[in-house]
């Protein structure tokens, strides 16, 4: 095994066991799914735990049917106030004399609840109209209830393609460069730590006398990108596992979905290299740096460039072909994000893909060489800051 | 001699401060070599080029007749000034992974070094838990696991006690007879004086001495004075310089002195116990040819 080999072995073996690492694989899609999940669960509380028992006052003599089960007609308001409080009923509303003209229903429940109201609102509606609309047919019944089940084309020289619609599409995009974005952060941060760490406690002087600069920066960083990889495979398969035991709430959701093959391709070419740029620029930094706090403030200046287009994440999802999508998505440090949620929006132009790919992988080529001479020239320079022009010197000499 | 260190014409300046100037020695082949001189004298700053860390403004280092590669740094051992581990890896761990970067991966050493050096039973302990003691014979563990040709070791004493001091002292007597090359690099000018062959001294960047200990200590003459007494000394005509230790003293003559004349005087003045005309210490050595520059 060569020797960054052994440096990368070692990197991937003592950051996996972290705590942060597990706190960041684990913890946040956790957090993610445990916000959903609690919402979830007041909707279900709300709308199962109690069968509605709702009671009607018509003033305008058109609501008499009520076939619709759960529905009690009162003649008399009091009356069904006394039941509302006695728990009888769970909500009344009046139909006033002017409804036709106004639409206006007033509706009385005993508890406030916004999630309930929803609800009623939702049984109130297909009970008026189920009146209103008693003389038509069912299936136009069914349809002035739901005139449109949307499907979205782009028809273009290549030919008829079907698109995703809805808040899926806003959703998966962000999801999806928000995790990437968090992996890239995580393994580059370790990378500056180590560095910094090992300078601090002296020990990168015994390594570097048994290999070079650039063996000790390769091998942390691929040792790290593995780390990065294994992260983002763990995440898949939480996901494809969540889907496997509850496939009846996720199909629903899941059957909008589809991340394309090429999508996929893209998106661990743009994680790699925006990985490769951002772990060199860290090591640089942790070169440089003279203290781990030092080290996280000159990282945050990076680090604020890379999350940048997640900020202004809506400005590229709904004009993902202005010139501020084009220009974050050409940029080296933000076109990794920003060309991820612009290819699953919309179709990007292949030169446009091109020209950001090339710049990403030479200006890799350049952080990555630049911070090896970075690197070797500040490494041993304990307690002082190399300036500026002395990195310049360093660089040129390097 | 066969060489296994040639070190040329070695400059290097950091911020326009020069910190190593014109430097050249050799290192035979089995030697023990010193590199002594005060803190910041560069000592640590041409360890470092001759391992590579560093590179050095101009000069040339050869290293077992090679240029420095990959290959050569497996055959050097290095226990920095410097040091530090991981701390929350094991002992076993530290030693497996600092092993392996030299290509050094036998589990079976690693253990047969940590009991000769009385670690055996800590082998599974993190690193965090360890004395300093103990933490030093790690590294120095370190340093030798791979068996290296050339061992460098800089300020070995610093930091240890009476027993690791021996232990350390012993051990590079051992690695001498065992026909290892080790460079020596220490301020404690009197720890290497017993032990090493040859010394290259350093002062503020430049060679002020270079050569044989007895070689040197002769060159600069029997004009030194071993003195125990009782009493309490005072000016002697004829001694330039009193190193005063209470009841014991150094005395420097001046050139021209006879030192019995000298025992003449200190007899009247004090009560002598021992008189023993000498060659000066490098320490002695060394500050004269500081103060003469």
């Amino acid at each position: 095994m060569s020797k960054w080999a052994t440096i990368a072995k070692h990197e991937y073996l003592t950051n996996i066991k972290r705590k942060e690492f597990l706190f960041v694989t684990f913890g946040i899609p956790l957090f993610m799914a445990a916000i959903m999940g609690i919402s979830f669960l007041f909707m279900g509380v709300a709308s199962h735990n109690e069968v509605s028992k709702i009671g009607y006052i018509d003033k305008t003599g058109l609501f008499e049917t009520t076939n619709i089960t759960n529905f009690t007609k009162y003649t008399d308001e009091g009356l069904a106030r006394k039941d509302l409080i006695a728990n009888n009923l769970t909500n009344y509303f009046v139909i006033p004399e002017n409804y036709t003209a106004t639409g206006r229903i007033l509706i009385y429940s005993s508890k406030k609840n916004f999630a309930d109201n929803i609800n009623i609102e939702e049984k109130i509606k297909n009970f008026l109209l189920a009146n209103l609309l008693k003389n038509e047919p069912p299936e136009i019944t069914r349809r002035i209830n739901q005139p449109i089940i949307s499907e979205y084309f782009t028809l273009n020289e290549n030919g008829l393609k079907n698109e995703d619609n809805g808040i899926t599409i806003l959703l998966v995009p962000i999801v999806f460069s928000l995790l990437f974005t968090l992996s890239i952060f995580t393994s580059s941060g370790f990378l500056l730590q180590g560095v910094v760490e090992e300078k601090e406690n002296r020990i990168i002087e015994i390594i570097l006398s048994s290999v070079s600069h650039k063996e000790l920066l390769q091998g942390k960083v691929i040792g790290l990108g593995a780390l990065g990889l294994t992260q983002i495979a763990i995440w898949l398969v939480v996901a494809a596992s969540l889907i496997l035991i509850n496939p009846a709430i996720l199909l629903a959701v899941l059957s909008q979905i589809h991340i394309s093959i090429p999508l996929l391709l893209y998106a661990m070419i743009y994680f790699v290299l925006g990985y490769l740029i951002f772990a060199s620029i860290m090591a640089g930094v942790g070169a440089v740096a003279t203290t781990s706090r030092e080290g996280q403030q000159i990282a945050g200046i990076f680090s604020l460039a890379g999350a940048f287009p997640l900020m202004f994440a809506q400005f590229i999802i709904f004009s993902p072909n202005e010139v501020f999508a084009k220009a974050l998505s050409i940029f080296p440090l933000t076109s990794p994000t920003a060309m991820i949620l612009r290819l699953s929006i919309t179709d990007v132009p292949l030169y446009e893909l091109m020209i950001s790919l090339i710049l990403l992988v030479v200006s890799a080529y350049f952080i990555m060489e630049l911070s090896v001479r970075i690197f070797r020239a500040s490494l041993l320079m304990y307690g002082k800051k190399p300036t500026i022009e002395e990195l310049i010197k360093y660089v040129r000499q390097g | 001699m066969e060489r296994s260190v040639e070190v040329s014409h070695l400059s290097k300046s950091y911020n326009g401060q020069s910190v190593v100037k014109d430097i050249s020695f050799n290192i035979s082949k089995g030697e023990v070599f010193g590199l002594i001189g005060p803190n910041g004298a560069g000592k640590t700053t041409i360890i470092r080029m001759l391992l590579d860390i560093i590179r050095p403004d101009s000069g040339e280092i050869r290293i077992l007749n090679d240029m420095l590669s990959g290959e050569l740094k497996n055959k050097i051992g290095y226990l920095p000034e410097e040091r530090g581990l991981y701390k929350k890896l094991t002992v076993m761990e530290t030693l497996l992974y600092l092993g392996a970067l030299k290509n050094m991966k036998s589990k079976d050493r690693v253990s047969m070094f940590l009991d000769k050096m009385g670690m055996l039973p800590h082998k599974d302990k993190k690193i965090s838990e360890l004395s300093k003691g103990m933490q030093q014979k790690i590294q120095l563990i370190a340093a030798l696991i791979h068996d290296p040709e050339f061992i460098i070791l800089d300020e070995p004493y610093s930091g240890l006690d009476p027993v690791n001091m021996k232990l350390v002292k012993d051990l590079i007597i051992e690695l001498g007879h065992e026909g290892k090359t080790i460079l020596i690099s220490t301020h404690m000018m009197d720890q290497v004086e017993r032990m090493c062959d040859r010394i290259f001294m350093i002062h503020k960047g430049k060679g002020v001495l270079y050569g044989s200990v007895d070689e040197i200590r002769s060159r600069y003459g029997k004009n030194t004075v071993l003195l125990e007494f009782e009493g309490e000394l005072k000016n002697i005509p004829g001694v330039r310089k009193i190193n005063n230790s209470g009841n014991y003293a150094e005395l420097i003559l001046e050139q021209d002195a006879d030192p019995g004349d000298i025992l003449k005087i200190l007899a009247s003045m004090v009560r002598v116990n021992k008189f023993e005309i000498s060659m000066p210490s490098l320490n002695e050595i060394f500050i004269e040819v500081v103060e003469g520059t």
